[in-house]
């Protein structure tokens, strides 16, 4: 067993040197510094961040009514019997939100795409509108089956 | 260092191979066929009818069997897995084939004694019968298989129709007797699989690629480091010591023999009980010499300490069943003291008496079974004086257990001898220790026979038996009223037994002729290791 | 400061981006499950209700076999590498490991789908009409006894066919990623999809998907980690990377880990396999066929490539700890069996000290171990398909009688019913002339080839207990006395007849004559590139 073990680690230390060479991480505090402009990135966002939440409190007027309390605030009413902390939300939200992400997404593979048109060619073309057929499918599948009726 | 054996290890003869082929198949394809029968009549006439055949056919085979030919004969082998060097290969050696007529002698005795069973309700005959069939053939593969990975398949195969005969024609405890009977075989069945594989790999390791062909693994494997071999050793001796059963190991026979029917706990005790003892011989010994060499002393004590627990707790037995199943555990460790004790003598001995086992012991488990199906009880202590009522049955019950005691003149006589004589010189203690099993066994044996047989008509089953229309205590009545003495069928099926019981008593030679060489040839590997 | 910055920025190169060459040849069956699995969404969307039973089914057998001639024209051609070939840009490997599974996955999903296809033994077929009905309302009532169903079922089913033939070939850890959500989220909701106890198989839908998402998320933290140490996904990157280099062995082995603990859960091995009972025993039995099946074809294929791929060259160090896990995962299976008093849940638990072997052949790093784990995997897919096939047709009047009291006197009543599950129940317990011996044959040579021996030893004795309890239902089936309200034994449709057939014929042939599976299985072995 030891013997094993012993004989696999000696064959390990003499294996030649691996001939792929992974993307080396980034060294030195040159290289590092090429992070900075994200960091900068992350600390402006976030200081506009808690600068506007902050700011609304202060210079806002404070007139609350029940609207305004709900967890979601975009004109779609809760179910008719609210439980404790804030009532439901009809499930056809959650599926509008579903299909939005959906086409969000081939939003953002249509960028790419777009860019890298011309060197991809008539195989990109085809593959990208496949790409749109698939989402399409979901789509109409959701469509031809009440997904997007409202009651 | 291991000096080779005199005759070359294997002679393919197709001209008569065909012929273990034969007994393979047609119980096998029978008992099928005999599955599919509504009519209880017509099955069992089928059933015989199939057992005679193959009865008929074990006589061609052991004339074809030359004693003075090669060490395996009539072997064929076809290719089964290649990948795992595994091949369909049949041949037999003198102590397969006395098996194997052991098996082809019994089987038609074993369908004769259960003709008038009644079995439980909703049970059907053919089921029962085709199930004993296939385990017929299942029993033959295990004698005749010269491929390790065909032996332990039917190693494995055999426990399936068994576990059913007993789990659904068996007594009341039949479910627990059964599921304990079965787990018990798998357990040892699982662990030599170990072995098995591991025969696999360490001949893959010495020849390149594995193979499971036993010729082969008994030259590649008896070279082998004393580690590799005390391994290997240990994985088959635990699967046969509980199937022999040797003595920690045997609690599952008393069960499985109690609750099995009798002609089921003939088979059962008969024959596939020799599974284990015909293991060490065939695979043990020859398979693995320094490790068998270097543990005989372990299996020489479990031996002996099966002889003498299994003679105490007989004579303590009140079930009759039971009864016969300790003197069975007895006789095991009998047989496995003879085989251990590496002499030609004493392994001849243990040979022969695994013959002669099966016909006195059977005969034992016989006539109990019919002294219960007239009382209905098989608590001793419910029975007294029975020979004034059946003293054919009486006479023939006393017969038997002679012949399981030893008496000289039966049998079993002369394999005893024959062990005592040959392990004596280099195992005396064990040689005298044995000896004390056989006074112990004349105690179990005729004590049994007089309470049962002997003294006034007493007992809850006889007299319950007796107390039918009009009680009466009368011995001349109670033949007409419910305790009949043997009928045709039952004399029919118990004089075979009688005859060679005592035929080979006086003249074992005929059996003695045919086990003698292939008994040398596996002591061939073990003696040169200074065995004896 | 800043200006200089963001100035020393170089400019990525606009388009370094081509099209990747494409073995169409190679992937097509891929690409016809998963092409017909969008049809199938469109049959749902544009086809009357009546007709989209017939239409889904014929759809899904022409997929298979469509897929499964695919396969045979492509290893029947002359010029197809018999190591096999990378394609789309290194994502996908079809080798002969890869293409074995597939077909194994083929041959499993056709089994599975003929029971979901069956209608005559559940009137309707195991699958709810309306799944979002509340359960215990009138409505629920109402759609128990009507004959509609969710065809979702079909094209959900090929999805997650395609995830797992996807993972089974993916060559780097993310493509492998993509699968496993791919072949995990039909699985997730269509153990939601029971007919009878809704809220069972509800609840069995939503624990399988938490943790299945923990199990996704911990896989997701391994391949970040992975990637950290070796700048790529790849999986022979990973390898190479591995050999040989002073890199912080924290982040291979705590990605490895990671990796592997989204694995183990996919496979149901123990100590990971907390879902399995639950879901099982939830699941529409069909569904539970499937996942019985064909997940665990998926995951152990997804396991092997990552083990013999990715972490062959750093075995010594990882073993050690899937020893302890396959042993722990027999254990419980083997052990915790025992005390089962439901048919489906007890063959969870076998499934689960089945895995156990699987991982010790998967952790065997040998050719013996990767033909063995394959043959394995094709054996026990065919006998647990038959089990749930058989589970499926035991019934009484609140669906199927899954309580083993409800199995006492089988026998009597169904004496055919009951000699198959006996075969499937001996061939789960490896009884020799079944596959599931010649499987455990295979699994534990390799293993003692590899130095595994007290694995083994362990295993045997494991297979020893599990033994137990399928004779404790033979003993129920065969010793027992019926019950006077116990169930009846529906008459199969011929779709789950032929399931069954199909799988009780595998079990029969694999373990009487396994030569030309083991062939195949030992065929070749992983590509690394």
């Amino acid at each position: 067993m030891v013997s094993t073990l012993w004989s696999n680690a000696v064959a390990l230390a003499q294996q030649p040197p691996s001939p792929v060479q992974p993307i080396q991480p980034p060294s030195g505090p040159s290289e590092l510094g090429s992070y900075l402009p994200i960091v900068i990135l992350f600390v402006l966002a976030a200081a506009f961040a808690i600068f506007s939440v902050l700011l609304g409190p202060m210079v806002g007027p404070q007139r609350k009514n029940r609207a305004k309390t709900e967890a979601y605030e975009c004109g779609i009413e809760p179910s008719p019997q609210p439980v404790i902390g804030g009532g439901r939300v009809p499930v056809a939200y959650y599926l509008t939100a579903m299909l939005f992400i959906l086409f969000d997404i081939e939003m953002v593979f249509l960028y790419p795409f777009a860019v890298s048109a011309d060197a991809l060619g008539l195989f990109g073309l085809v593959e990208i509108f496949l790409f749109i057929a698939t989402v399409g499918f979901a789509y109409a599948y959701v469509w031809r089956r009440g997904g997007l009726d409202w009651n | 260092m291991n000096t080779a054996p005199v005759v070359p290890a294997v002679t393919t003869s197709p001209s008569a191979s065909f012929l273990l082929w034969l007994l393979l198949l047609v119980p096998l394809l029978g008992g099928i066929a005999v599955a599919f029968l509504r009519d209880a009549k017509t099955a069992k006439l089928a059933a015989l009818g199939i057992a005679l055949l193959e009865f008929v056919l074990v006589i061609p085979t052991w004339i074809a069997y030359d004693p003075a030919g090669s060490r395996i004969q009539l072997s064929s082998s076809m290719d089964w897995i290649p990948n795992f060097g595994v091949h369909l290969a049949l041949g037999v050696d003198g102590i397969s084939l006395v098996m194997i007529a052991l098996i082809g002698l019994l089987m038609p005795i074993v369908i004769g004694s259960s003709w008038a069973d009644k079995l439980p309700e909703g049970r059907s005959v053919g089921g029962f019968y085709a199930l004993l069939l296939v385990m017929q053939a299942g029993m033959i593969g295990v004698f005749a298989a010269t491929d390790v990975f065909l032996f332990y398949v039917f190693f494995e195969a055999v426990l399936v129709p068994m576990y059913f005969l007993i789990g659904r024609f068996g007594g009341p405890r039949r479910q627990y007797a059964a599921v304990k009977f079965f787990l018990y075989s798998l357990l040892g069945g699982l662990i030599m699989l170990g072995s098995v594989i591991g025969l696999y790999v360490v001949s893959g390791d010495k020849l390149g690629s594995g193979t499971l062909d036993w010729a082969t693994l008994t030259t590649v494997i008896s070279q082998e480091s004393q580690a590799t071999q005390t391994w290997l050793f240990l994985g088959f001796f635990v699967a046969f010591a509980i199937k022999a059963p040797l003595v920690p190991l045997h609690t599952w026979l008393p069960d499985a023999a109690a609750e099995a029917p009798v002609g089921v706990g003939v088979l059962l005790v008969g024959i596939l009980d020799k599974i284990g003892t015909y293991g060490f011989l065939r695979y043990c010994l020859p398979m693995f010499p320094a490790a068998s060499k270097d543990l005989a002393p372990l299996v020489l004590v479990l031996g002996v300490a099966g002889l003498l627990y299994g003679a105490l707790l007989a004579t303590g037995q009140n079930d009759m069943k039971r009864f016969v199943a300790y003197t069975s555990i007895a006789h095991f460790g009998f047989i496995a003291v003879g085989i251990f004790a590496f002499s030609s003598q004493s392994v001849s001995g243990a040979v022969l008496y695994m013959f002669n086992h099966g016909l006195s012991t059977g005969m034992l488990f016989l006539v109990v079974g019919m002294v219960i199906a007239r009382g209905g009880s098989t608590l001793i202590s419910d029975y007294g004086g029975m020979a004034k009522l059946t003293p054919l049955l009486g006479g023939l019950f006393l017969v038997a257990g002679l012949a399981g005691l030893s008496l000289p003149g039966t049998n079993s006589f002369v394999s005893e001898f024959l062990v005592l004589i040959g392990a004596y010189p280099s195992r005396p203690v064990f040689a005298i220790l044995a000896t004390i099993g056989m006074i112990l066994a004349a105690l179990y044996v005729l004590w049994a026979y007089q309470r049962i047989m002997h003294g006034p008509v007493r007992g809850d089953a006889l007299l319950g038996a007796l107390k039918g229309p009009g009680a009466v205590a009368a011995p001349e009545t109670a033949t007409r009223q419910g305790i009949k003495d043997l009928d045709a069928r039952e004399i029919a099926v118990l004089t075979p037994l009688v005859v060679l019981i005592i035929v080979l008593g006086f003249y074992p030679a005929p059996i003695l002729d045919v086990i003698g060489p292939s008994v040398e040839a596996t002591l061939h590997s073990v003696i040169p290791l200074g065995g004896n | 400061m800043l200006a200089t910055v963001l100035t020393a920025q170089p400019v990525p190169p606009a388009d370094k981006l081509s099209a990747p060459a494409i073995d169409y040849g190679a992937i097509m069956p891929v690409l016809i499950v998963l092409g017909a699995a969008c049809v199938g969404v469109l049959v749902e969307a544009f086809l009357p209700k009546h007709q989209r039973w017939p239409v889904q089914v014929v759809l899904s057998l022409a997929t298979l076999a469509g897929a499964g001639i695919a396969m045979a024209v492509y290893l029947g051609d002359e010029s197809t590498p018999k190591n096999g070939v990378i394609t789309l840009a290194g994502t996908l490997a079809v080798d002969r490991p890869a293409l074995f599974l597939w077909g194994t996955l083929l041959v499993l999903t056709l089994g599975a789908l003929l029971l979901i296809a069956d209608r005559s033994v559940e009137p309707g077929g195991a699958f709810v009409a309306e799944a979002a009905i509340r359960p215990g309302t009138i409505q629920d009532r109402a759609q128990v006894a009507g004959t509609g169903m969710q065809t979702e079922v079909f094209p959900l089913t090929l999805f997650a066919l395609g995830g797992m033939m996807v993972f089974t070939s993916a060559n780097d850890l993310l493509t492998m990623f993509i699968a496993l959500e791919v072949l995990s989220l039909p699985l997730y909701l269509m153990c939601g999809l029971a007919r009878r106890r809704r809220l069972l198989s509800q609840e069995a839908a939503v624990k399988y998907f938490l943790l299945g998402a923990f199990a996704s998320a911990f896989f997701l933290y391994g391949l970040a980690l992975l990637y950290g140490y070796a700048g790529s996904v790849k999986l022979a990157d990973i390898s190479n990377a591995a050999a040989g280099t002073d890199r912080s062995d924290a982040l291979l082995f705590g990605g490895l880990g990671l990796l592997v603990v989204g694995l183990l859960f996919k496979a149901s091995v123990g100590p990971f396999h907390t879902w399995t009972p639950d879901v099982y025993q939830g699941a529409p039995t069909p569904i539970t066929a499937f996942m019985a099946a064909c997940t665990k074809v998926a995951a152990f294929g997804g396991m092997l490539r990552v083990l013999q791929v990715g972490f062959e060259s750093t075995s010594w160090e990882w073993r050690g700890v899937l020893w302890g896990v396959a042993i722990v995962s027999m254990v419980i299976g083997a052990v915790l069996g025992l005390t089962q008093t439901d048919v489906k849940r007890m063959i969870a638990y076998s499934s689960i000290a089945h895995a156990g072997f699987l991982l010790i052949g998967s952790i065997a790093l040998t050719d013996q171990g990767l033909s063995g784990t394959l043959f394995y995997l094709l054996t026990y897919g065919f006998t647990t398909l038959a089990a749930f096939g058989v589970i499926s047709l035991v019934r009484n009047a609140d669906g199927e009688a899954t309580h083993l009291s409800q199995w006492a006197g089988l026998a009597k009543r169904s004496p055919v019913t009951a000699a198959v599950f006996t075969f499937i129940l001996l061939a789960l317990a490896g009884i020799p002339l079944t596959s599931g011996f010649v499987g455990k044959f295979v699994i534990f040579s390799a293993a003692l080839q590899d130095g595994m021996a007290p694995l083994v030893v362990i295993a045997l004795i494991a297979s020893a207990v599990a033994a137990f309890f399928y004779l404790r239902v033979i003993v129920l089936m065969y010793f027992s006395e019926p019950a006077a309200d116990g169930p009846s034994v529906t008459v199969p449709g011929a779709f789950t007849t032929a399931s069954i057939t199909l799988g009780v014929i595998a079990t029969l042939v694999l373990g009487v004559l396994p030569a030309f599976a083991l062939d195949w299985a030992g065929s070749g072995t992983f590509a690394f590139q």
